[in-house]
C-alpha cells in the first residue's frame, strides 16, 4: 500500500468510528456534532481522491459534502434542538447495551453482505487502491445508520441515522465508481430538502412511540 | 428534442407559482393541461433521448395526469372546511403540484439516477400533505413515512451505483437494450432494487409505512398515494428489473406480499387502513404480472390503470363518509345507503373493482396474470388465487356491512364530492368493458 492508500483506509475507518460515536451519544447536540465530524472526514477522502485523480468533479463533490452535509445539515438540526440547549438528551436508552447489539449487528450484517456479494467483485478505484475490502467501511456505516434509526425513538436520532446512510452511499460510490456530478448534486439537494422537512416534524413531535391507532 | 415531456414536468411547477393567486383553480387547469399533453404524447412515441417514452410509460403518464386532476378537483371541496390544519390550504395545493411534478419527472427521465432523485423528491413533496389534517396520529404517520421510505429508497441508490459501475451509463434505454445476460452484479442490482424501491411499492416486509400514511392522509392524498405514487415506484422498479429479469425472486416476493396483505386487511377495523392493504395487494399483483413478462405485463398495466381510478373512488367515498360520520372505524359506520346513496354506490362499485369482480378491469388483469402464472408455477397460482379470494371476501363483506347493515341518519355533504367519487368508480367499470371489447375484437 502506498501512503495515500493508507490514509484513505484510515480515514474510512475513522468515518466508521464516528458512526459508533453517534450511536453512543445520549445528548442530541453531541450526535449532530458526530455527524459533522463524519461528513468532514468523508469530504477529506473526496479531496485526497480529487488530488490523486486530478479531478475537478471530485473537488466540487468535496465542497458539496462540506457545505451541504457538514455545514447546512448541522446548522439546520442544531437550530431545531428544543430551546437550542446543549443538555437536551434522549431519555431511557441503554447506551452500553445498544452499542453491544450494534456491534454484533454490524459485524454480522457486514460480514454476510460482503462475503456473499462483494468479496468476488474487484473494484479498482482511484488512487490505486485495488480489491474489494475497502467496501467494508461504507457497508458498516450504512448498517450503523439503519441500526440508529431502529434503536432510537427521537426524531433527531432517526434523522442522524438517515444522514449516516447517505454518508455511507457517498463513500460507497466513491470507492466503486463516482456517479456523474449532476446526479450526486441532485441527491445532495434531495437529502437536504428531506432534512428540512424532517426538521419541521421535529418541532411538532420530538419522540416516537407505538400508537394504538396505527396498530396492525 | 421533444418539448412536450418538458412542458408536462414544468406545468405543475408553474401552477405552484400561483401560490398567492387562486392556486386551486390554476392547479385544476394544470391537471387538464397535463391530461391533454399526455394524450398528445401518444402520437409522438416511442422516443428516447433526455426523456424516454414508450407505450408502458405513456400508460403511467395518463394515470398520473388523470388522478392528479380528479384529486385536485376533489380537494377543492374537501379541504374547504378542515378545522385543524397542519399546512395552509394554498400550501396544500402547491405541494400537490410539486408532488405530481416529481412523479412525472421520475416517469419521463431517461436516466436511472434522475429516476431515483424523482422518487426521493416525491417523499419530500408529499410528506407534509399527510399532516394537512393535523393531529398527533397524522404526525406520527408522516414521520414513519419519511423515515421508512427514505431509508428504503437510500438503499435503492446502491443499485443505481452498481448500474453505473457495470454499464458505465445510467441511460435507461441503453442499459435495458444492452443485452445483459445477468451475472452476480446484475443480480445484486435487481435484488437491491426490489428491497429499496419495494419499500415505496408496498412489498412485504418493507411496506409498514403504507397503512399508516394512507389512513391518516386526507382522502385525495391517499388517492394520489394509492393510485399513482406506488405505481410510479413500481414503474422504476420494473425498469431496473428489465435489465436482466430475475423472475423467481420477484414472483415469490409478490406472492408472499399478496398473502400478507390479505391476512392484514382481514383484521382491520378502520376502512381507510383496509383499503391501504388492498392497495398493497393490488400493487403486488401488478408486480407479479410485470415479473412474469409476456401477457402478464398487459394484465399488470390493466390492473394498475383500473386500480388507480377504483382506489381513488374508494378513498373519495371514504372521505365523504368521514366528513359525514366523523369516524374512521367500520363499526361506527353502518347503514349509510339511505342517507348517502351516491357515496354508497361509489364505495360498492370501487370495492368490487379493487377486489377483482367481473367485469372490472382488475378482474380481467388478474385473470390474465393468473392465466400466465398457471403456465409457470402451479404452487404460486394456487396461493395467489386463494389469497385473492380471501381479500375479495374480506373487503366486500366489510363494505356491504357499512352500506346495508343497520340504519343511520348521516347525509351526503354536498353533491360534488359524491359525484367525483362516483365518476371515478364508473370510469374503472368502463375501462374493463372497453378493454374486454377491444381485446376480444383483436382476438377475432
Amino acid at each position: 500500500m502506498n501512503p495515500f492508500e493508507n490514509v484513505i483506509f484510515l480515514a474510512a475507518a475513522m468515518a466508521t468510528v464516528a458512526g459508533f460515536y453517534i450511536q453512543a451519544q445520549e445528548f442530541i447536540r453531541s450526535m449532530i456534532r458526530g455527524q459533522l465530524i463524519q461528513s468532514i472526514i468523508i469530504a477529506g477522502i473526496v479531496f485526497i481522491l480529487a488530488y490523486l485523480e486530478s479531478s475537478p468533479d471530485l473537488v466540487i463533490l468535496g465542497i458539496l459534502v462540506l457545505v451541504l452535509r457538514g455545514y447546512l445539515v448541522t446548522a439546520l438540526l442544531e437550530r431545531r434542538i428544543p430551546g437550542n440547549e446543549s443538555y437536551v438528551y434522549e431519555k431511557g436508552i441503554g447506551v452500553a447495551s445498544h452499542i453491544i447489539m450494534d456491534l454484533v449487528f454490524i459485524i454480522l450484517a457486514t460480514f454476510i453482505v460482503f462475503s456473499l456479494v462483494f468479496s468476488g467483485i474487484h473494484f479498482s478505484i482511484s488512487g490505486g487502491i485495488a480489491g474489494s475490502t475497502i467496501i467494508v467501511f461504507p457497508l458498516a456505516i450504512f448498517f450503523q445508520g439503519l441500526f440508529l434509526i431502529g434503536s432510537r425513538n427521537t426524531t433527531f436520532s432517526q434523522i442522524m441515522g438517515y444522514v449516516e446512510e447517505e454518508n455511507a452511499l457517498v463513500l460507497f460510490a466513491l470507492f466503486i465508481i463516482p456517479v456523474p456530478l449532476i446526479i450526486e448534486t441532485s441527491v445532495f439537494l434531495d437529502v437536504l430538502a428531506l432534512v428540512v422537512i424532517s426538521s419541521i416534524v421535529v418541532m411538532e413531535k420530538f419522540s416516537h412511540e407505538p400508537m394504538e391507532e396505527l396498530r396492525g | 428534442m421533444h418539448i412536450i415531456p418538458f412542458i408536462i414536468i414544468a406545468t405543475p411547477i408553474i401552477a405552484s407559482l400561483f401560490f398567492r393567486w387562486n392556486v386551486k383553480s390554476v392547479s385544476l387547469i394544470s391537471g387538464f393541461i397535463e391530461m391533454a399533453l399526455s394524450t398528445l404524447l401518444y402520437f409522438q412515441m416511442p422516443f428516447h433521448g433526455i426523456f424516454y417514452v414508450d407505450f408502458t410509460e405513456w400508460i403511467f403518464l395518463m394515470m398520473v395526469s388523470s388522478i392528479y386532476t380528479v384529486s385536485v378537483f376533489y380537494s377543492i371541496y374537501y379541504m374547504k372546511d378542515i378545522e385543524s390544519r397542519g399546512i395552509s390550504e394554498e400550501m396544500y395545493f402547491v405541494l400537490m403540484n410539486l408532488f405530481t411534478a416529481s412523479m412525472l419527472f421520475s416517469l419521463l427521465m431517461n436516466n436511472y439516477g434522475f429516476m431515483w432523485v424523482g422518487i426521493e423528491a416525491t417523499t419530500i413533496s408529499s410528506a407534509l400533505l399527510i399532516i394537512a389534517e393535523k393531529n398527533d396520529i397524522s404526525l406520527e404517520a408522516a414521520w414513519r413515512y419519511i423515515i421508512l421510505v427514505s431509508a428504503g429508497v437510500t438503499f435503492a441508490f446502491i443499485s443505481i451505483i452498481l448500474i453505473y459501475y457495470n454499464f458505465h451509463t445510467l441511460n435507461v434505454y441503453d442499459v435495458i437494450h444492452s443485452g445483459s445476460q445477468g451475472g452476480l452484479i446484475i443480480r445484486v442490482i435487481v435484488s437491491i432494487a426490489l428491497v429499496g424501491f419495494g419499500t415505496k411499492t408496498g412489498v412485504f416486509p418493507v411496506h409498514t409505512w403504507l397503512p399508516d400514511a394512507h389512513s391518516e392522509a386526507p382522502p385525495p392524498v391517499s388517492a394520489m398515494f394509492s393510485g399513482v405514487l406506488l405505481p410510479v415506484a413500481l414503474y422504476v422498479l420494473y425498469r431496473i428489473y428489465q435489465i436482466a429479469p430475475y423472475p423467481q425472486l420477484y414472483t415469490w416476493f409478490a406472492v408472499i406480499s399478496i398473502a400478507a396483505a390479505s391476512i392484514f386487511l382481514a383484521n382491520q377495523r378502520k376502512y381507510k387502513r383496509m383499503f391501504a392493504y388492498s392497495t398493497m395487494e393490488n400493487m403486488n399483483v401488478a408486480l407479479l404480472g410485470l415479473a412474469l413478462g409476456g401477457v402478464g405485463v398487459t394484465g399488470a398495466l390493466l390492473v394498475l390503470v383500473t386500480h388507480s381510478f377504483a382506489k381513488s373512488a374508494s378513498f373519495f367515498s371514504s372521505g365523504n363518509i368521514l366528513k359525514s360520520t366523523g369516524s374512521k372505524d367500520m363499526d361506527h359506520v353502518r347503514g349509510i345507503w339511505k342517507g348517502m346513496p351516491y357515496t354508497s354506490t361509489a364505495l360498492l362499485l370501487s370495492s368490487f373493482a379493487v377486489t377483482g369482480a367481473p367485469p372490472f378491469g382488475v378482474f380481467i388483469g388478474e385473470f390474465i396474470i393468473l392465466y400466465r402464472l398457471a403456465t409457470v408455477n402451479m404452487i404460486q397460482f394456487a396461493l395467489v388465487l386463494f389469497f385473492l379470494m380471501a381479500a375479495f371476501i374480506g373487503i366486500n363483506q366489510n363494505v356491504t356491512s357499512m352500506v346495508f347493515n343497520g340504519t343511520s341518519d348521516h347525509k351526503e355533504s354536498g353533491w360534488q364530492m359524491p359525484a367525483i367519487a362516483l365518476a371515478c368508480a364508473v370510469i374503472s367499470l368502463l375501462l374493463g368493458i372497453v378493454f374486454l371489447g377491444g381485446y376480444f375484437n383483436a382476438l377475432l
